[in-house]
This record gives C-alpha cells, structure tokens and sequence, in this order.
C-alpha cells in the first residue's frame, strides 16, 4: 500500500517552498506593492545618505537668491529665506524616517510587551491593560500631544539648561533633542494602543489554535510552544500594521510639525516646511508642492505596501 | 432500459468544462462532464473532494466562485440552456425552477434574520406572493419538512435551532417554490449520523408527495443507496461511471468504482484484517494526466491508458450502464 | 510483555467529569455548566483498540483530551502505571505525556505551518532527547518510511501535502515520542473515503508493528466496527454502553446503540430498499441542561416512568458487556 502512495507522488517535483519565500513570491506579483516597496527604499537611501546628498547646506541661506522657482542651480528653487529647498526636503526625509522609525519602534515594543501579557496571561491583567489601552484611545491625539509638549517642555529645557551649566557639553544646548524626544515620546504614547490590540489578539487566536494543543500534547514546554509555535505565526499581521503605521507615524509627524507643536525651525520637516509654504503659495507654489509631493509619495507607497503585505501574509484571505 | 425515449430529460449537460484561474495559469477542473437528469429521477453525484462534483452544480446555477469560470459545454434545462441565460433569467430559475440545499446548514442561512423571512424570501421574489400568503405557506412548508411547532418557529433565528432543524430549513427554502429541480450538494455531511438518517427520511418523503427531481451530491456511496434511481461517479472532473443503482453497487465496471466500493468498511460484514484501498490520492487540476485520469493510481492500467481519454460507451454494447474504461469489457467479463 | 502486563489495564478511569464553565448573554453576564463529561469509568488494555462512538457534543473528544490531561478533570482518576494523571502537574506530567499521544481531525491545523515537516518530526525527538543529535535525521527518515512517506518530504511545508499526507505526518510524529498509548480523535474523519482506508490500514500496522494501544473516537459506526476490540458508545457525557465489538454489533443492548446502528446506511441499495429503519425522533439536548433520570430518556422509543427520574446504573450484564438502561435485557435489575 505504501509503495502505491508513493508511486504518483513522485509527480511533484518543486523546491521546497517557504512560507516567507511564498509571501515574497505573492508580494513580487503585486505591481502596486512592489512598485511602493521601491520608492520607500529609495526614501530611506535618500534619508540615510542625506548629508551626502544635499548639493546645500539646509540651513546656508543665500539672501540674495530668496524664493527662486526650480532652476538648474536648484531643482526645487529657493525659500524666502533663500536656502535650497531640495536639500531641505532631503533633510524632511530624514526627519520624517527618524520619527517614523523610532516612534514605530517604541510603540510596536509598548504594544508587543502589554499585548503578549495581556493574551497569554489573560483575567485580570488582561482586563487592566485593554481598560487602559481603551483609555488611551479615547483620549483625543492632539489634546494628548498638546498637553504632554504643553507639560513637558518647560521642565526637559530647564533640565537640559542645568546640565549644560554643570557639565558645558555642548549636546545639551542643542534644543533639536528636545523636539525629537518630545515628539517621539508623545506620538509613542498615543499610537501603541492598535499594536497592543492586534498583538493580543493574535496570542489570543494563535494560543487555542490546534497545532499548539498538539505541541502540549507532544509534551513540549511552555517556553519551547509560545518561541516555536506562538510567536512566529503572530507575526504576519503585525508586520502588516507596522508598515501601514510608519506611514501613519510620518503623516502625524508632520501634522504636529504642521501646527507648531513638532519639529520646530530651523531643523526641516515636511509638516513645517508645508506650513511656511502655504502662506506663500500663492506666488511661490513649489515651497509648498516639494514638501507635499514627497509626503503624499510616502504615505500611499506606505499604505500600499501594508496591503500587499497583508495579502501576501494571508492568502487565504483573497481566495 | 430505453432512458432517453421513455422519458422526458429534465436537465441535460452536455461536455460541461470549468477552469480555475491559478498562479501558474489556467487548469480545468471540470473536464467535459455530460450527465441527464430525468423528470421525477433522483442521480446520486459521487465524487472526492475536488472532484468538480459541486462545482458542477454550481455553474448551472451561475454561481461559481471567483476566478472560476465555464469554458465550454451546454446545460438544457426544460428546453433551455442554463449556460446561455442572461443574470436575470437565472435568478428566475434559482430558487424558483430550481432549489438549493447547500452542505453546511450553519453557514448557508443569514444569521440575523428570521426563519420565516428566510423561508418567504423566494416566495415573494419568484411567486410575487403577499406577505401574509407567504407567510402561511412559509409555515406549511416548514411542517412539511417535519419541523415540530413550525409556526412559532417562523419567527426564531437559525442560531436558536439545532443543526438538524437548519437543514430542515434550508430544504424548506429549496422547496418553497415547487421546483422541478433540487440539488443537494451534500446535505448531510456536517450532520450527526442519526440526523443524517432523519434528513435523508424526510427527503424520501418529500420526494414520493411532491415528485420533483433530485441530484443528491456526495462523497458517502453508503449513503446514497437506498436513496437513488441512478448514479453518476466523478473522478478528477470527468464522469468514469454513469449506471442505475442497483447495476453500480453490484457490478461496478469502473476500477475507481470497484476500489470505492471495496474501501468502505461494511457494517453488516465482520471486520476484515485489512482494507483494500486505492493508492495515492487523487491528481490536483492542472496537474492530471494526459490519458485516463485515475491511470496513475488502477491497478489495471496498461499502456493506452496512459495516452489516451477512455470514453463514456456503455458497457454491454447498449444500456443505461455505461463507463470510461478501457479496460471495462475485461472486467465485466472477468467478473461474470 | 509478560504475563502480568497482559490482565493489568494499562489506563483505568475512574469516574472522570470534565465541566466546563461558558458565560452567556451580550455582557457574559450569565453563568452556565456544559456537562461534556460526567462520571465515566472504564480500563483500558495494553494493545487493545477501545472505539468511543457518539454523536456531537457527546463528550468522546472530552473524553480523549480529559484522559491525555489536555484538559484538567473536573473529577476522577486517570491511573497510568500506578500513578494518578490527574493529580500531577505540568512538569510532573512531562514524561508521561510523551508516551500518551494524540492524532487530530485535522492535520493541517495541528502542523504549525511555519515549520517543515522534518523539523515537526524532529521537534519532540530533541526535545525529550530520544536520540543523539547525530541521529535525529535517520530518525525523521526512518518515521516517515513507517507511514508510508519517502524521505524527501523532511523538506516540505504542510500546505505542500494533501490531507492523507498531512495525517500520515501527525502520525509519524506521533510516532516519534515512542508512545505506548494514542488517541484518534476522529483522525480519519476528514479525509476523503479512498485516502481513509490508507490510513486506518496504516493504524492497524503500526499497532502491530510497535504494540502500540488506541483509543479510537469516531463517528463512523462502519469504520469502527472494523478496527475495534472493544466499543463504548457515549451520550451526553455519559457512557451507555461498553462490549466486545462483537457483542456490541451482535447483540446491542442499549436503545440509543440500536438506533445507531440503525442509521448506518449500507452500500447496498437492495438491502437498504427493504431495511426497516428506527429513526430516533428529535435532537440531542444541550449538555448545559442534561435531562434528569436517563441522559436519553427524551428520545428513547422505549422510555417509561422511571427513565425520567433514576439514572440507569453502570451494570454489567455479561462478562465485558457494560450498559447503563433500566430496560435492557441479560442480568437482573
């Protein structure tokens, strides 16, 4: 009997596929996705290898060159300050990854460790924490920011202030930290509550699922089952929210730079690079249009690469 | 057994093909199956998973999935060509002409509506009937299909009912319009053994008061035999044994037939030591075999098998007995 | 195996009760008791097939998970080589849970899809150190050789096989714990009728092969028939009747058995033509709200008074022929 199971078997000659290799497969089959992955790969390249890249000085102004429309000397012309605008939506890039980069992190780590806990453990620490992740939603984002930068500022500058005069590095004067701890931190602060969600519903589902039950009965120990078993068939849709919210994290970054309460001046950010070109658009509509093209560009290549992933993570779900 | 003159042919499919579109193209999987349904006959389906056995049902209805389409092949139904109609002349017949009884009576009735509006639905779409009509005959059929207290019932959700009671409902529904045509793709197959037994009982009943015709799809040969006129076997989208029941289960000519048969433990015998069973499984679309298609796994496959296409002939020369083998007139003589 | 191995049970269970606590309503604001088992005693014999036959929500498969400490019981012993399962904790288990195993309904969702089939077989062979690390590769190869597999599908995913060959790797690493004792829960349900006498053939083989010990829990009353030793039928958490299967199909003394065995349809169309069935009226009732008196009462053609207020006693009325009926015939009330 056995040689006749055999027998056609043999038929199916393929590699070995992997589950990964077959995402990667699917994913390389959406235009869309790929097309996506490529621009924000070039982004980043552009974000890493900025200072490099700029032909200016972001902050060199050139007085008499001020409000320049694109020219050879300067692709994307000149602000009113007369700096050259593409090195300073360079330095946008820059600053839009660092942010995107470390809030997803720090949120996606907030959201891994209270999620997992509150799955795996469940009763009433999981009620806790979801209590809390719930709080947390409902507060509203921006009243959230305002008043953590509201509360915060004075006493970090301060601080930064008295390190400076004990120990004179010059680290501490620069107030562009401040900027990126607060935003980070705030914006840390209101986007894990999704990624605690999401992890702690995928503990939950992947927990009661058949192949884990069939590991306990093997006799295998909890650490071995949640390593080789729990953890990476969680994984994929956490990936799938970790590169829609990169995106998200960029378009927030730049909305509270947009109202003043992010990155400030001089450092570059697209959000307040759109918010000093819109009071000017009317004559000098490319110091609007740099910052906002490369914002739009990164946000859909972002959302569209978090949907092939999903597809191609899950593809039991497009059948 | 004059089948074709005696009878007036209710449904008739003829070379029916149906592709599914894969990653690494198209692959048939329904390959020119040709089957009749008489006025008042009750044919028994069978087949394996992926066999196109309810794929074929489903195209006749017009509601095959995605990326799954027809590609050949006709399908007359009272004259007509299923195949051919337009979206508003199938919805005409389903439900209408032509009733449905799916597998999974759990998830085939809206959960958030009741019963009765269920049950009315295709009263007051295909019979243009009033609410308060349709209502009462919504109760009718319900006791017919042997739900106890049919009339309170009307007003429960599926969930408040047993998975037996659902079924019930879904052929109710499949009914609610006297169609000529039930297809039942499976009907018992998530049911409890003596449920299945009280599904299949209620059929039977069903069948003798209101006379339609019935395509009883399944997996389960066991199960069909006290309830068919004639059987139609399936193996990897193609028809290998078309016969009356009684001439399948006694002398099967097919050797996937003969292997089925003899790979079902049997109640009424003593336990044997060892089964006999086909090796292999079966062969996924788009990766059969260019002859027969059970060649790779018959015990008897020589070398035409394996280049050629047996055809549907029957057996003896003529009758209604008829198989796709090539092999077939040895068997059945070996056997005699 | 000596001769004392041979009339020692190698499991006896004694009065196991699993209930389990579901919250109701919008708000989980109603509390309510499942009774998926309820006081069911019965050994279970080295090299022998038990079969657990019933209809849904019968308890088999809480039977199976109860048994193999899956699920902790509520109630009773598990007596494995003198010791009480039930009584022991997660690690104290560890090494009895090797030798007690399991084969699921559904192969592919007990694979984890993320490991090839080779490192699922490998997996409880490192971990319970069966074997030098050197060696674990042969083993693999040589498992897979026992359910029929060649040794190239080490490097192949789940969803690369088909159903019966999804099964015969939930066998191979069943396998590979060297176990004494498996459960089949419904390990063959799932599978198309051709691939499923595959399987139970390779069942029977390595039973032999390794003298392994089974519980089967089924629903296919044919299937069973052919590979038992002994048969119990479940209803509503309890066990109605328990006999060689012989006895059991020969001479069934329990109502609900009789009705079973009527529903069976037979492959033969003359014989299912004339057959006069007992078709049992009615569903099984919520295990959340048993009956009183007989768990089968509310369906029983044969119920009278009494049924509905005494539970039947577990009695045996010939030598192994257990039943739990005030009715049924063979031995005094």
């Amino acid at each position: 009997m056995s040689d006749m199971a055999l027998k056609q078997e043999d038929v199916r000659e393929e590699p070995p596929a992997n589950l990964w290799r077959d995402a990667w497969y699917r994913l390389k089959q959406n235009r869309m996705a790929l097309t996506s992955l490529v621009i924000i790969l070039a982004l980043a390249f552009i974000a890493v290898f900025g200072p490099w890249l700029t032909p200016y000085d972001f902050l060199s102004q050139d007085l008499i060159a001020r409000n320049q429309p694109p020219a050879w000397a300067h692709p994307f012309g000149t602000d009113e300050l007369g700096r050259d605008v593409l090195s300073r939506v360079i330095y946008g890039t820059r600053t839009a990854f660092i942010v995107a980069i470390s809030v997803t992190a720090v949120a996606t780590l907030i959201g891994i460790v209270l999620g997992a806990f509150a799955g795996y453990f469940g009763g009433l620490l999981d009620r806790f924490v979801m209590w809390f992740t719930d709080m947390t939603m409902s507060v509203p984002q921006l009243l959230l920011v305002v008043v953590i930068n509201a509360s915060l500022k004075p006493p970090l500058a301060r601080w930064m202030e008295a390190q400076y005069l004990e120990t004179l590095n010059p680290i501490y004067r620069n107030s562009i930290i401040i900027d990126f701890v607060l935003v980070f931190g705030s914006m840390a602060l209101i986007t894990w509550p999704p990624y605690a969600r999401l992890v702690r519903a995928q503990v939950l589902s992947v927990r009661n699922r058949p192949y884990v039950t069939a590991a306990r009965a093997l006799g295998l120990s909890t650490p071995v089952i949640i390593a080789r078993y729990i953890v990476p068939n969680a994984l994929g849709p956490l990936i799938v929210a970790v590169s829609a919210g990169l995106g998200t994290a960029m378009v927030l970054e730049s909305a509270f730079s947009f109202l003043g309460i992010g990155v400030n001046p001089p450092m570059p950010s697209w959000g307040n690079m759109i918010a000093d070109g819109l009071r000017v658009w009317r004559n000098y509509p490319h110091l609007l249009l740099a910052p906002a093209m490369m914002l739009a560009v990164a946000t859909v290549a972002f959302s569209f690469l978090g949907d092939g992933l999903n597809d191609a993570l899950n593809p039991r779900g497009q059948k | 057994m004059a089948r074709k003159n005696g009878q007036e042919l209710l449904l008739d499919v003829r070379d029916l093909a149906i592709e599914v579109v894969t990653r690494n193209g198209p692959a048939r999987i329904v390959d020119g199956i040709s089957l009749t349904v008489e006025k008042g006959e009750t044919l028994g389906v069978v087949g394996e998973s992926g066999c196109g056995k309810s794929l074929t049902m489903l195209s006749l209805l017009g509601l095959l999935p995605n990326k799954i389409s027809v590609i050949g092949g006709s399908a007359t139904f009272k004259g007509r060509d299923l195949l051919a109609m337009s979206h508003k002349e199938l919805r005409k017949v389903r439900g209408g002409e032509i009733g449905f009884v799916f597998q999974d009576p759990m998830t085939s009735l809206n959960p958030v509506v009741r019963i009765g509006q269920q049950v009315m639905e295709p009263l007051l779409y295909h019979r243009n009937m009033g609410r308060a009509e349709a209502r009462k005959r919504a109760g009718e059929l319900l006791k017919l299909v042997g739900i106890p207290g049919a009339e309170e019932r009307l007003d429960n959700y599926p969930h408040e009912l047993s998975g037996g009671m659902r079924q019930r409902v879904m052929i109710a529904i499949g009914l609610a319009c006297d169609p000529a045509l039930l297809i039942a793709d499976e009907p018992t197959t998530a049911l409890d053994v003596t449920i299945q037994a009280q599904i299949v009982d209620i059929v039977k009943e069903l069948r003798a008061k209101l006379g339609m015709s019935i395509v009883w799809i399944t997996h389960d040969l066991a199960l069909i035999a006290g309830l068919v006129d004639r059987v139609v076997v399936l193996y990897a989208g193609s028809v290998v044994e078309d016969a009356p029941v009684d001439e399948l289960y006694e002398n099967p000519a097919h050797p996937y037939t003969r292997g089925l048969l003899a790979s079902i433990p049997r109640l009424k015998d003593e336990g044997a030591e060892k089964l006999s069973s086909i090796g292999g499984t079966p062969p996924e679309p788009g990766r059969r075999p260019a002859g027969c298609p059970f060649a790779p796994r018959c015990p008897i496959a020589r070398a035409e098998c394996e280049r050629a296409v047996p055809a549907l002939e029957p057996v003896k020369g003529e009758g209604a007995h008829r198989v796709a083998c090539f092999a077939a007139g040895e068997i059945a003589e070996a056997v005699a | 195996m000596n001769a004392m191995t041979k009339t020692e049970p190698l499991l006896q269970i004694e009065g196991l009760t699993k209930h389990f606590h579901v919250r109701l309503g919008a708000f989980g604001e109603r509390e309510a008791v499942v009774h998926a088992l309820d006081d069911i005693s019965f050994d279970i014999m080295p090299g022998e097939t038990l079969s657990v036959v019933g209809e849904s929500g019968c308890g088999k498969s809480t039977a199976g998970f109860t048994i193999l400490q899956l699920h902790r019981p509520t109630a009773g012993r598990i007596r494995y080589q003198g010791r009480d399962l039930a009584g022991l904790d997660e690690k104290a288990l560890r090494p009895y849970r090797r030798e007690l195993q399991i084969i699921f309904q559904d192969p592919y969702s007990t694979l984890n899809p993320r490991m090839t089939i080779g490192e699922a077989i490998a997996e409880p062979i490192l971990f319970h150190k069966l074997a030098p690390k050197g060696e674990v590769k042969s083993r693999v190869e040589r498992l897979l050789a026992d359910v029929g597999l060649p040794a190239r599908f080490a490097m192949r995913y789940p969803h690369e096989l088909s159903g019966g060959q999804r099964q015969r790797v939930a066998i191979a690493r069943a396998l590979a714990c060297e176990p004494k004792f498996i459960v089949c829960d419904e390990a063959i349900s799932a599978l198309d009728v051709s691939i499923q006498a595959q399987i139970i053939n390779l069942l029977l083989e390595l039973q032999r092969k390794y003298g392994l010990t089974y519980l089967f829990i089924a629903h296919d009353l044919a299937v069973v028939r052919h590979i038992s030793t002994r048969v119990a039928v479940m209803y509503l958490g309890r066990v109605a009747e328990l006999a060689p299967r012989a006895r059991l199909f020969g001479n069934p003394l329990h109502p609900y058995t009789k009705a079973l065995l009527s529903a069976v349809p037979e492959a033969d169309p003359a014989y299912e033509r004339k057959r006069q069935r007992q078709i049992l009226q009615g569903d099984v009732p919520s295990p959340m709200a048993p009956p009183a008196g007989c768990r089968f009462h509310t369906r029983c053609p044969l119920a009278i008074e009494r049924c509905r207020v005494e539970a039947p006693v577990w009695r045996e009325t010939s030598p192994g022929h257990h039943v739990a009926c005030h009715l049924a015939e063979g031995g005094g009330e």
